[in-house]
Formats: structure tokens, sequence, C-alpha cells
């Protein structure tokens, strides 16, 4: 047998890291779980990651309350639409000039109808079924489907439609 | 970098930000009446303070130092400072290039070098970095006030009198100006954008103007141009190489080029100029346009997207 391990050090340090490891584990593991999980701590190449499970998130939060999925809201989900950027984008292609927007700063216009309460809406224009891909489409290149329409082709790009349209989708009950 | 628009900015439209010879003038004066009257107002509470704690008879030399000796050396000399101050920022140079800028409700017609060139434009004003520039103030109807807090002070446009202004613009940049005169129903949307270029680029700007406006190209373009001689636009809007002559409303030769719609309310795209023209006094009251609601809905789209396309 070694010299060593007969030195009481050797139990002394081996009770110390017994103790302490599973403690700063359990410590580790505490903290860890209190840190957002969606957070993106190497900054940059987890973001895509990170924005990816939101969605998903979001799938599951708007989801079953009563154990039993909420179809409506589910099919007004937009693939990788988000209301908040959307909000904003409505002013860059100026929406308020001709609607009234809920939410949206200066979107009183009264040229065409109030987008108040469009998540209950079940068409758009008369002419196409409320629901995301028909919403975006319809975004992108109005005339396409109601060549009569005043409202013009804005130059909407895919990701300002995919946006736009998730922002209308939470004007509903009333908003 | 010159940025996009001056919408829904706060640093383009301050006098603290200064980007022109008057305002830099006012700023340094500023500046200094702040810390002047700073430190005396901090050696007054001093002395009175020390004077509290002293507990002795009054002098009667104080009363005179501070009194009146004191005040007679600052006032007179913030006097000088003032005077000197307004002297730099109201002489007007007659040799420098000269932009006539009248003032209608609501809106601006601004025409560079009146006397030669006469190059007609509206709501923006494009000035040379570091070149003073005379503006030549009209009005047109009722008094309006020319204000760009960065570039340099205020100067009413008197209706039947010309007031001239002087200003050099220092810093490269977009800037905001607005009118400081009550003017009617929709005074606070009349604003516009100050474009401050370096001189190469504010030549080949100047160079730009004289052409005509850009071809319509495409099919929807040729219906949109018609639809703006045939709808009656151009009896206010003149487009260079297309309807000259009217002169009621501002000049749209190039107008897509511009950043903001409406003398700098609005982003310049085709969903606000198709809302403007079909509803003008909704996001404009009391403008002297009419909204054009009789427009079907593709001549709408077109004369929108001919606009746009005017850069």
């Amino acid at each position: 047998m070694p010299r060593d391990r007969q030195n009481p050090m050797w139990s002394v340090i081996g009770t110390f890291t017994a103790i302490t490891v599973p403690l700063a584990l359990t410590a580790g593991v505490a903290l860890w779980s209190l840190a957002d999980p969606l957070a993106d701590p190497v900054g940059g190449w987890l973001g895509a990651v990170a924005d990816r499970w939101a969605g998903v998130a979001a799938w599951y939060g708007a989801g079953p309350v009563d154990a039993k999925p909420d179809w409506q809201a589910m099919r007004l989900q937009v693939m990788n639409g988000d209301a908040a950027r959307g909000r904003a984008t409505f002013v860059e292609y100026g929406c308020g000039a001709c609607h009234v927007i809920p939410g949206v700063s200066g979107a009183i216009g009264t040229v065409g109808p109030s987008l108040a309460g469009f998540a209950d809406r079940a068409y758009i224009a008369g002419v196409l079924t409320n629901a995301p891909g028909d919403l975006t489409r319809w975004l992108i290149n109005p005339p396409l489907f109601a060549p009569d329409t005043a409202m013009p082709d804005l130059g909407v790009t895919d990701g300002a439609a995919a946006d736009m349209a998730a922002y209308l989708y939470t004007l509903g009950d009333g908003a | 970098m010159i940025p996009e628009t001056t919408l829904g900015r706060y640093d383009v439209q301050s006098a603290f930000v200064a980007a022109g010879t008057g305002a830099e003038h006012t700023l340094f004066l500023t500046h200094l009446l702040f810390w002047a009257a700073g430190g005396i107002f901090f050696v007054v509470m001093s002395i009175a303070l020390w004077a509290w704690h002293r507990n002795a008879a009054p002098r009667a030399w104080w009363v005179w130092l501070g009194g009146v000796v004191v005040p007679v050396i600052a006032l007179s000399s913030l006097i000088v400072g003032s005077t000197f101050t307004l002297a730099a920022i109201g002489r007007v140079d007659r040799d420098a290039l000269v932009i006539e800028v009248t003032g209608y409700q609501y809106w601006w017609n601004v025409v560079y070098d009146p006397g030669g060139a006469a190059l007609r434009d509206a709501n923006e004003i494009v000035l040379p970095e570091g070149v003073p520039v005379t503006f030549r103030l009209k009005s047109d109807d009722v008094i309006h006030s020319f204000w760009v807090p960065s570039i340099s002070g205020k100067m009413d446009m008197i209706p039947g009198r010309v007031n001239e202004l002087t200003v050099t613009a220092t810093k490269a940049g977009r800037f905001r100006g607005q009118c400081a005169e009550f003017c009617g129903l929709s005074h606070p949307l009349m604003a516009f954008e100050v474009v401050v270029l370096p001189p190469a680029e504010f030549s080949a700007f100047l160079a730009g103007l004289e052409g005509e406006a850009r071809d319509a190209d495409t099919l929807q373009l040729v219906q949109g141009r018609d639809v703006f001689l045939n709808g009656g636009c151009a009896a206010c809007h003149a487009i260079r190489g297309v309807a000259t002559g009217a002169r009621l409303g501002p000049d749209l030769t190039r107008v897509g080029g511009r950043a903001s719609l409406g003398a700098g309310m609005w982003r310049m795209n085709v969903g606000n100029l198709a809302g403007w023209i079909a509803d003008v006094q909704d996001m404009k009251p009391g403008a002297n346009m009419p909204s054009f609601n009789q427009l079907s809905g593709p001549d709408l789209r077109a004369v929108a997207h001919y606009l746009d396309s005017l850069k």
C-alpha cells in the first residue's frame, strides 16, 4: 500500500469532494434551470435554433388549455411570422394610410376596411379564405387575386408578409 | 452615412444638434449664458451662505459691487456677445446660391437659383455642405415660418414680402424642418426634410433636377401616367416632360425620390401614395387637394405606382 494512502489528509479531501461535487452539481442544475432556455449564450449561431424553438413554444403556448387542441388558434399560427416585428412593418409599407389597424401608430385610414378583429374574419377581400398562406400571398400581391382591387402591390417581402399576418391574427375578439 | 428618412427621429430637429452656422452660433450663446448664469448663481449662493454664518454688520461697498458693478459688467458683456451672434446669423450673403422657398397651406415650394436655372422641387430641400446658401422666403397665402432648428433660427414667411436668410450647413446628413407659425388646420402636418450633401453630390443633384421625369416603361406605369393626365392631377401638379405649367401643387417630377410624402409626414411608398390620393382630406385635413376617391381600383394602383417610380 502506498504511503500516501495512510495520510489522513486524503480522507479529508475525499469527504470534502464527496460533499461539494454533488452540491455544486445540484446548485449548477438549479441555476441552469433558472436561466431562460431560449436565451442565446454564445451569440449568433444558436439564434436560428432558438428562434425555431420559440416558434414551437409559441405553438404549444397557443395550444390546449383543457387538454383539447385549440384548432382555431392553431390554424392562425403563421410559420416564421413575428407579430412584434409585423407591427413595425405596417408603418414601413404605409398600410395605415388606408386601414385602421389597432395598435399601429398613425394607422387611422378610412380608404379600405378597418383591420380590427381581423382574426375573426372568414374571408380576405371577399376572395381568399382567411388562413395564413392565403393572407401572406394576398399581402404580397393583392391584384393577383382581386384584379379590380384598389389595394396596390406594395413590394412586400415574404418575411414581412409573414410578420404582418402574424400581427393581424393577434387582432381578434373585438380587438 | 445619410439616414433614409427623418421620420420618427428626434435628433435631427433640435437646436442642440447644430449642423449649420446659425445653429452653432446660437448653441454657443446658449452654453455661454447657461454656464455664466450657473456660475453667478453658485457664487451668489456661496456668499449668501457665508454672510449667514458671518454675523456682521452689512457693508455698503458690497451692495455697490454685487448690485451694480458686477451686473453692469455681466449684462454688458452679454449684450456684446448676443449682438455679435445676431450680426453673424442675420448677415445676408448676396453672392451665395439662392434657394427660393414659398410656403403654401400646407407644403413648401422650393426653387433652386430662381434668377437663373429656376429648378422647381418641393417639400425637400437639398443643401451643399460648407457652402453658404441664401434662402428667399415667401408665402402664397397666410403667414408661415421657416424653421430648421439644426441649421438655423426661424424666419417668418409673410405674404407680399421676401425675407432673406443666409445659412451654411456644416454637416452632411438629413435634418428636419417645420412650419413654426400656426397657419391653419394642418399646420402641425407641415414639415420638410433637409438633405445636406457634399458639394460634388449637390451639383449632381442640381444637374438631375434639370432633366425630365423618368419614363413610364411598363404597362401599369403608362396607365398610371394616363390617369395622371386624364384624371385632373395635371391641373395642379407638374411633372417635367409629361405635364408642365401647373403650379398650384407640389412639383412631382421626382416625387418617388423624396424620402417622405405629404410635406415630411409619411414614408414615401406605394401604400401611402395610394391612401393619400384616395383620401388626402383624411390624412391632411384642410389641404387644397381633394380626395380622389372616384378613381377605379386599378387606376388608383397604377397612378400610385407611377408616382412612386418618379425618382
